[in-house]
């Protein structure tokens, strides 16, 4: 290892370690902090690291931050700071394995429907950002016009699914859209009542919503490249007739189209 | 309209999430605007769909926070991959980053600390920022400018220690890069010696300092506001980008146009982002300083 990766590495060491005493020490053969004092200039940034943690954590997680209240999720984007340092340079990136960290968490456990609130809105998050897809209303024909163990259907961009053992879909809709009503959604916890929610974006709008019963097996066969025939006798406890209109309306299917092309006309 | 003769002056804004949509609508009289890469890093989604409107009307300038261009243990990839496609979608008129590093290894892997960590003023630092900055400029098949940074810790380089300005004029005569002189930081930094004790007119220094860097080298000049802190853990000036570019800065400004002459020049506010007539106001302000030296019309 060369000097000066040597160097970078102790101030590195000296941000992300906690407790930070030995690794700050260390730093002290290779540079000093700048202003009043020795210690000041990395406490500037030790604050500043601990400050874009919450900021970003609060970007990603805006439900959980609101269900922890804030001295306790900056307490929280803290330690995960510190247990999983960014990989990345772009801060919108960091923050995937929360879900995990809050359920390893013995302190979060008297909120067990956390870690699943989490996944929701690590999935919106990505959602926000996935690749544009135009919508191609006209080859939805193909469905009245060709047999369904030869076409596939178009999903919205940054389609995903999460299942729960808690109504996590009450819980961020009370929260982030006020419908429920909070008080619904706290009975729904008290009930545990499992939920299972779709996420999706509309436009350039993340959306989520309670999944139909049967609807995350057909989109995980869709998205797995099935045909919608086989799909469809899989997720056998899904109502198509009632699904498909919903999904056209709501932006969620963006179209149809051929396996053998896998283009929509 | 110029009367004839007179310098077109550049002066743009970091355009940041809390006046998207009102410079989408207003169209303030801006030369160009200036936004970190990495919020538009990413394949869709409505952040690119509000830059591309800004493309329609503006010339946009991609400023890094990321890159870590002088990290030892070289470049992310995934990150270069990401600007390079963020650089054939939107064209902009210039691409930087910063003279620092962010990714080192940590418990043995690699990690980014999201900040922008200084560099020893050596040789060994400088080929390696020099080999980074030159694999980014081959992957963007274009320039890129190269800004100094505000730093908290200073590096002990016992021997071939150089001037900050000497480091970054090797750096652009090595790789073809240019500089991105901010301003804010030299007078930060200058702040802070005097702090400690070890510069007793921060004012001179950075006119020294802007007199040492050749002016060919200058792309574009940032602007911004700082604080001065003095609590339990001790008195420093930080760079947070949170207030008024301060009396002193504006006249380094009118220095550095005397000495580089008439570049680019943006006003950065990321902390605090207040009202956008305020940045206008700030924004007029860097017009009638750099017209009141080069005899320009603001």
């Amino acid at each position: 290892m060369t000097t000066l990766a040597r160097a970078q590495e102790a101030l590195v060491d000296a941000l992300f370690a906690w407790p930070a005493q030995e690794a700050v020490q260390r730093l002290e053969s290779f540079a000093r902090g700048v202003g009043a004092s020795p210690q000041r200039g990395l406490l500037a940034y030790q604050a500043n690291g601990h400050m874009l943690a919450a900021r970003a954590l609060q970007a990603a997680y805006p439900v959980v931050a609101q269900l922890l209240g804030d001295e306790s999720f900056a307490h929280l984007a803290r330690a995960h700071w510190h247990a999983h340092p960014p990989t990345r340079g772009d801060i919108a990136q960091w923050g995937a394995e929360l879900p995990l960290f809050i359920q390893s968490d013995p302190q979060l456990s008297v909120e067990p429907y956390l870690p699943d609130v989490a996944r929701v809105e690590w999935r919106l998050h990505c959602a926000s950002t996935a690749m544009d897809q135009e919508a191609h209303w006209t080859s939805l024909a193909l469905l009245t016009e060709e047999d369904p163990q030869t076409l596939g259907l178009t999903l919205a961009p940054g389609t995903s699914w999460v299942c729960s053992a808690w109504p996590v879909a009450s819980i961020w809709l009370a929260h982030s859209q006020e419908a429920p009503s909070l008080a619904e959604a706290g009975a729904l916890i008290r009930q545990r009542v499992p939920q299972d929610c779709v996420v999706w974006r509309q436009g350039l709008s993340p959306q989520l919503r309670q999944a139909l019963p049967g609807e995350f097996t057909l989109l995980d066969a869709l998205g797995s490249g099935a045909a919608l025939e086989p799909a469809l006798s899989v997720a056998n406890t899904l109502d198509f007739t009632q699904w498909l209109p919903l999904a056209i309306q709501t932006g969620l299917v963006l179209g149809a189209y051929r396996l053998s092309t896998k283009e929509s006309p | 309209m110029q009367p004839h003769g007179t310098p077109t002056l550049f002066t743009g804004l970091g355009w940041r999430q809390p006046h998207y949509a009102q410079v989408l609508q207003e169209r303030p009289a801006l030369d160009f605007l200036e936004v970190h890469s990495e919020n538009f890093f990413g394949s869709g989604g409505a952040a690119l769909n509000v830059l591309e409107q800004g493309r329609a009307a503006y010339p946009i300038s991609l400023h890094g926070v990321g890159l870590s261009l002088g990290s030892a243990i070289g470049l992310d990839e995934w990150h270069l991959a990401q600007l390079v496609q963020l650089v054939e979608r939107i064209e902009p008129v210039r691409v930087s980053d910063h003279a620092s590093f962010a990714r080192g290894t940590f418990r043995g892997q690699p990690v980014h600390t999201a900040d922008l960590l200084p560099l020893p003023f050596h040789r060994e630092a400088l080929s390696v920022l020099a080999v980074n900055v030159q694999c980014v400029q081959d992957r963007l098949k274009r320039p890129i400018l190269v800004e100094n940074i505000s730093a908290y810790v200073q590096w002990h380089t016992p021997d071939a220690q150089m001037t900050e300005p000497d480091f970054l004029n090797t750096l652009t005569r090595e790789t073809g890069c240019s500089l991105l002189v901010d301003i804010n930081n030299i007078y930060v930094n200058a702040r802070n010696a005097q702090l400690a004790g070890l510069c007793p007119d921060p004012v001179a220094a950075c006119q020294l300092w802007i007199e040492q860097i050749r002016p060919d080298s200058v792309g574009e000049v940032h602007l911004a506001g700082h604080c001065h802190v003095n609590d339990a853990s001790g008195e420093i000036v930080i760079d947070d980008h949170g207030s008024r570019v301060v009396a002193p800065v504006w006249d380094l400004y009118r220095h550095a146009v005397a000495r580089f002459g008439n570049v680019p020049t943006l006003i950065e506010w990321d902390t605090d982002v207040p009202s956008l007539a305020i940045l206008l106001e700030e924004v007029s302000l860097a017009r009638h300083h750099a017209a009141s030296v080069l005899g320009a019309h603001a």
